[in-house]
C-alpha cells in the first residue's frame, strides 16, 4: 500500500498508508493526514488516486508545496518523492508492483539438466577491468555503439546521479534498469539480489524495453549466474553456435538469436546480485546481419561499471537501513529499559506507603497511616505523570485545540502545585495578566507542559534547600500577552541553583534528567513538543547560583479570529525550502 | 521514645529513606538518612551508627575507595551492613554483610534490620 512517512517536522516517525481515493492533507482535524505545524495551511494540499499511485495537488495554501525541492501546483508523485509542505519534510513510498514472489514467476532460473537453452557463454570480462571505464583518464573506444551515444563523463554522471539520494533499493534498482535501458539497446532486463539470509539470488526488478507481455518469461541459466558470482566475471552469452550462425538450416534461423548480458554486483564487500539484460535478432535480422552481435565487449564493460557503481550504493543503503534499524532497536531497548527503571522506584514506593499503612493499623497509629497513604498518592501521582507523558511524547494523543482562558489553565497548575511547595517550604506566587484574550489551544496539553516546567522549578528549589541549606525557595509563575507578536506566554521562574552552561543544551533531551531520580527525563522533552504543536517554543535563561527562568510561547490563536487565520499560516522562514 | 539505636540509610530513593524513617522511629531507632555515599560515610565517621543500610547499585557507582571505606568502618566498629542491590551486584566490589534483593519488600527489610539490631552488644543511643 502507498504511504507517507513523516522524516521532519512535529510530526516526524509517523507513518500514513494512503488507502481512500482522496486524501487531504492540512493542519486541520478534518484532514485524513493531519499535520501539526504552523507553516502548513488548514487544509494545504490533496492526493487524489490515480492509476496505482497519486496525484499531489496544492489547495493553494499559503507556503506551497513542494516535490524533491521544487514548488508544484499538481504532481504525480514516484515512489521516492520528497514531499515537502511548511516545516514538514514526508517520503512517499509507491504500491510495489510486482513482489519478489511475483517476480519469480517471470523469470526462470534452469539448470543445465533441465535446459532447453542453448545459451553459452562467449565473452567473460574480469569485474576490475570493466569498472576501468569510469578511469577518467580513458577514453570510451570509438566503436562503442551505445544507443544513445555519448561518452565515459556521461556514463559516469548519469550513474552517479541514478545511483544517488535515494535510500529506497527497489527505488534504486528500477532507476539502474532504466539507465541501463538509456545505454544499451536490451529489450529485457532484471535485477536479482543475493537474500542475505538464504543466499541464493531473488529476482528484485524486471523492465521490458517494448510492449512485451509481462507473461514473457526470462530464462536465466543457472550455470552462467554461477559463473558470474563465483568469477567475480560479467559474461556475454548467446544461443547461437558460431558454426551454426549462417547456416540456413540452424534452428537459430528459425527462431532468431538470443544474447544476453550478465554481470555481478560487485561491491567493496562482495556480489550483492546481478544483472542481467538480453535481446533477441529475429531470423530476419540474423539472415540480413543486421541484428547479430547487438551486444559486444564494451557493453560488458559499461554493464559492470555501471554494476559496480550500483553495488556500492545497494552497500550503503543496506549499510544505512541495518544502522537505522540498529539504532532504532537500541533506543526501544534503552526506553525500556528507563522506564522500567522510573516504574519499579515508583512501584517500591507504593509498596513502602502499604507497608507504612498496614503497620499503622496493627498498631493503631493513625500518623503512620497517614504517612503511609501520602507516599501512595504521591506515586500515584508520579504514574499518572509518566503515562501522560508517554502518551504525550509517543504522539498517541492528537492535541484537540478548543477556545479557552489561558489564565485559568495555568491557575490550575499553580493550584495543583501548592500543596508540594507548601511541603518544600517554596513560595508559590501566581501573577496572571488579566485579562487576556480567549485564546484557541489544547488545554490538556498547555495543562501538562506547564506543570512539567513548575514541577521543575520545585524540585529545584527544594534540591537548593536540601543540599546547600538555602532558604527562601521562590517561584513565580505568570502569563503575558503580545498582540503585536502573536504570541502568548507563561513563564516560570525560579531562584534555585540554576542549570550549568553545558548542562543547558541536554536539558530538552529524551531521557536525560539532572534531578537524579526524581526526573524521568521525560518532563521537558514533552513540553518542548506541546509547545512547538501550538506553534511556539521554550526558551530558557539560567545563571548558575542565582535561578532559572523558563518561557513557554504558544501562537495566540484569537478564538473569534479562527476563520480568519485558517488560511493564513504563519509565513514559512525559508525563501526556499 | 528515647531512640536505643541508631541507623544510617543510604539509598537514593527518597521513599526508601523515608519509609524506613517512619516505620523505624517509633520502634526506638535514630534514622540518619542520604542520599549520596560519601555524605553516608561521613555520617559512619561521625556517629558510628550500630547499623548501616547500604544501597548496592548506588554504592558501585561512587569511586570504589568509599565501598572499602565503608567496608573498613564496618568492621573497625563491628557495624552491622545491610546491602540492598539485584543479584549481580553480589558479585561487585561489596562490603560483606547481609544481603536484601531487589525488588523487596519492606516487613522483610525491616524484620532483618531489627534483628541484626537485637544482636548489638550495647544498645545504647549515641550522641547526635
Amino acid at each position: 500500500m502507498p504511504s507517507l512517512f513523516v522524516y521532519r517536522g512535529n510530526d516526524q516517525g509517523l507513518r500514513f498508508e494512503l488507502s481512500e481515493e482522496v486524501l487531504g492533507l492540512g493542519r486541520d482535524t478534518g484532514n485524513h493526514i493531519q499535520i501539526h505545524d504552523t507553516e502548513v495551511s488548514r487544509r494545504h494540499a490533496e492526493l487524489r488516486r490515480s492509476g496505482k499511485t497519486y496525484m499531489l495537488s496544492d489547495l493553494a495554501s499559503s507556503n506551497g508545496t513542494f516535490v524533491n525541492g521544487q514548488r508544484v501546483a499538481s504532481h504525480k508523485l514516484v515512489s521516492g518523492d520528497q514531499v515537502q509542505l511548511g516545516g514538514t519534510q514526508l517520503l512517499y513510498t509507491g504500491a510495489t508492483g510486482d513482489t519478489s514472489s511475483d517476480l519469480a514467476q517471470k523469470i526462470d532460473i534452469i539448470t543445465r539438466q533441465q535446459a532447453d537453452d542453448e545459451s553459452r557463454i562467449v565473452r567473460s570480462i574480469a569485474q576490475e577491468e570493466g569498472s576501468r571505464i569510469f578511469d577518467s583518464r580513458l577514453d570510451l573506444p570509438r566503436n562503442l555503439r551505445l544507443s544513445h551515444g555519448g561518452n565515459n563523463l556521461q556514463v559516469i554522471y548519469r550513474t552517479a546521479l541514478a545511483v544517488s539520494h535515494t535510500l529506497d533499493i527497489d527505488r534504486l534498482l528500477d532507476r539502474i534498469l532504466r539507465l541501463i535501458f538509456d545505454w544499451v539497446e536490451a529489450d529485457r532486463g532484471c535485477i536479482m539480489l543475493v537474500d542475505p539470509d538464504t543466499k541464493k539470488l531473488v529476482p528484485k526488478v524486471r523492465s521490458n524495453r517494448r510492449k512485451q507481455s509481462d507473461d514473457d518469461r526470462i530464462t536465466i541459466s543457472q550455470t552462467i549466474l554461477d559463473y558470474v558470482m563465483q568469477h567475480h566475471e560479467g559474461v556475454l552469452t548467446s544461443d547461437a553456435r558460431e558454426d551454426d550462425r549462417w547456416n540456413p538450416a540452424a534452428s537459430i534461423v528459425r527462431a532468431g538469436v538470443r544474447e544476453a548480458i550478465c554481470v555481478p554486483m560487485a561491491g567493496r564487500y562482495g556480489v550483492v546480485g546481478v544483472i542481467y539484460i538480453d535481446t533477441r535478432s529475429s531470423p530476419q535480422q540474423v539472415q540480413g546481419r543486421a541484428g547479430v552481435n547487438k551486444f559486444n565487449d564494451e557493453h560488458l564493460k559499461l554493464m559492470i561499471a555501471i554494476a559496480h557503481q550500483a553495488a556500492l550504493a545497494i552497500e550503503d543503503t543496506q549499510y544505512y537501513s541495518a544502522m537505522v534499524q540498529a539504532e532504532r532497536l537500541a533506543a526501544v531497548g534503552q526506553t525500556i529499559a528507563t522506564l522500567s527503571h522510573h516504574i519499579k522506584n515508583i512501584l517500591q514506593g507504593i509498596r513502602g506507603g502499604s507497608y507504612l499503612i498496614k503497620d499503622g493499623l496493627a498498631h493503631h497509629d493513625e500518623t503512620m497511616v497517614g504517612r503511609g497513604w501520602e507516599f501512595v498518592e504521591r506515586n500515584q501521582e508520579k504514574i499518572s505523570n509518566l503515562v501522560m507523558d508517554m502518551l504525550t511524547f509517543s504522539k498517541e494523543r492528537e492535541p484537540e485545540a478548543v477556545p479557552g482562558d489561558l489564565n485559568q489553565v495555568v491557575a490550575e497548575v499553580v493550584e495543583l502545585v501548592t500543596v508540594r511547595a507548601r511541603d518544600a517550604h517554596v513560595d508559590l506566587v501566581w501573577q496572571p495578566t488579566v485579562p487576556l484574550p480567549t485564546l484557541t489551544f489544547d488545554p490538556e496539553g498547555i495543562h501538562r507542559a506547564v506543570l512539567n516546567v513548575a514541577s521543575n522549578a520545585l524540585d529545584a528549589c527544594a534540591v537548593a534547600a536540601e543540599e546547600q541549606g538555602r532558604a527562601a525557595g521562590r517561584v513565580v509563575v505568570s502569563t503575558s500577552y503580545a498582540p503585536d507578536e502573536g504570541l502568548a506566554r507563561i513563564v516560570v521562574e525560579d531562584n534555585a541553583t540554576g542549570i550549568a552552561p553545558e548542562e543547558i543544551e541536554h536539558i530538552f533531551s529524551l531521557f536525560v534528567s539532572h534531578k537524579g531520580n526524581r526526573g524521568t527525563g521525560l518532563g521537558l522533552p514533552v513540553s518542548e513538543k506541546i509547545m512547538k504543536e501550538h506553534g511556539g517554543r521554550i526558551t530558557v535563561d539560567s545563571e548558575p547560583g542565582k535561578g532559572s527562568r523558563f518561557t513557554l510561547e504558544l501562537r495566540a490563536v484569537l478564538a473569534d479570529a479562527i476563520s480568519q487565520t485558517a488560511e493564513q499560516p504563519a509565513p514559512s522562514p525559508r525563501a526556499t525550502p | 521514645m528515647v531512640p536505643r539505636y541508631s541507623v544510617l540509610v543510604v539509598d537514593p530513593l527518597e521513599e526508601t529513606r523515608e519509609v524506613l524513617r517512619t516505620a523505624l522511629e517509633p520502634r526506638g531507632v535514630r534514622i540518619l538518612a542520604t542520599d549520596q555515599p560519601a555524605r553516608g560515610l561521613a555520617l559512619a565517621r561521625e556517629h558510628a551508627p550500630d547499623l548501616i543500610v547500604l544501597d548496592v547499585e548506588h554504592l558501585q557507582a561512587a569511586p570504589a575507595t568509599v565501598a572499602d571505606d565503608f567496608a573498613a568502618q564496618s568492621r573497625r566498629h563491628a557495624t552491622p551492613l545491610v546491602l540492598i542491590g539485584s543479584a549481580r551486584h553480589r558479585r561487585g566490589r561489596v562490603p560483606a554483610g547481609e544481603f536484601v534483593a531487589k525488588p523487596y519488600h519492606y516487613g522483610p527489610l525491616i524484620r532483618k534490620i531489627e534483628e541484626l539490631l537485637a544482636q548489638v552488644p550495647q544498645p545504647v543511643a549515641k550522641a547526635a
